[in-house]
């Protein structure tokens, strides 16, 4: 079964366009060399779900460093300032939840976005979901990763509109 | 004029109320609502002159809250901000009574255009 999900290339242009509105043009997001991973320090985690007609979860995970410099920029304050963990995992959140909300747009509908949930770590992917799209991008010298799943028990339309074309 | 901004993420209430500064429509009193519900009881108790309103918030949804407001017979000037621009929820916006829907991530040009539609 071909589990349906944005293109690389859609997902690309939706983190693009979030990262430049809200965190500034200045630093690009450039795509990541092979196996750089995101450090050995601390990640945040962020998901979002999409249930309905399409079924699947969007999923940001970024350094802390990235993190806290998103936060400032998103608060718009200068860099260095104290930031509290809370409006760290709030910005973490906002960001997994434009994304997901844009792509939910994306895919056919209707249906619904969950509230983000946002984690100091990793979060563990449930096992009746796959990978279907993954950017790993760098951020002013950071590596960050966007990442699809889709539910496997879903009906792949791409396929069945391949086979009804 | 005095303008409510709900949405349960502060770091979004901020941007938000930065970007009406950047649109040229600072200064204005603001009020915030971290959810649903309490935007709903803000409405009633402080009687903005417009909601700007994230969708999917705890307690009490946007599309609820407007709903909310409609049929107690409220005709506040509302508008989404959310990151849910499909044709899809625009339509549904639109026939509860929503002004406009601003998609997330949005630009002050964005904001301009919107409340330039609606007289302000």
């Amino acid at each position: 079964m071909i589990l349906e999900g944005p293109t690389y290339t859609d997902l690309h242009a939706v983190v693009d366009e979030v990262w430049s509105a809200f965190l500034g043009p200045e630093d690009p997001l450039l795509p990541a060399l092979p196996d750089t991973g995101l450090g050995d320090g601390v990640t945040w985690s962020a998901a979002t779900s999409v249930t309905g007609a399409w079924n699947g979860v969007v999923t940001v995970e970024i350094p802390d460093v990235v993190a806290q410099t998103a936060t400032e920029r998103m608060l718009g304050l200068a860099p260095g300032e104290d930031l509290s963990t809370e409006d760290v995992a709030d910005a973490v959140g906002e960001l997994v939840n434009m994304i997901g909300g844009n792509v939910k747009s994306l895919m056919p509908g209707p249906s619904a976005l969950s509230l983000p949930l946002v984690a100091r770590g990793t979060i563990a992917s449930p096992s009746d979901l796959t990978e279907v799209s993954c950017l790993d991008l760098t951020w002013a010298g950071s590596p960050l990763r966007v990442s699809v799943l889709a539910r496997r028990d879903v009906p792949a339309r791409a396929t069945d509109k391949q086979e009804s074309a | 004029m005095k303008i409510l901004v709900a949405d349960d993420s502060r770091v979004m209430r901020q941007i938000v109320i930065r970007t009406l500064r950047q649109a040229g429509r600072g200064g204005h009193d603001i009020v915030e609502a971290q959810d649903g519900q309490e935007a709903l009881d803000l409405v009633r108790s402080e009687a903005p002159d417009l909601v700007l309103s994230d969708w999917n918030m705890p307690e009490m949804n946007g599309i609820d809250v407007l709903t909310s407001l409609r049929a107690s017979g409220s005709q506040v000037a509302f508008g989404f901000v959310t990151s849910e621009g499909s044709e899809e929820m625009r339509a549904r916006a639109a026939q509860a009574g929503a002004a406009f829907l601003i998609a997330k991530p949005f630009t002050p040009e964005a904001f301009g255009e919107a409340l330039a539609g609606i007289g302000l």
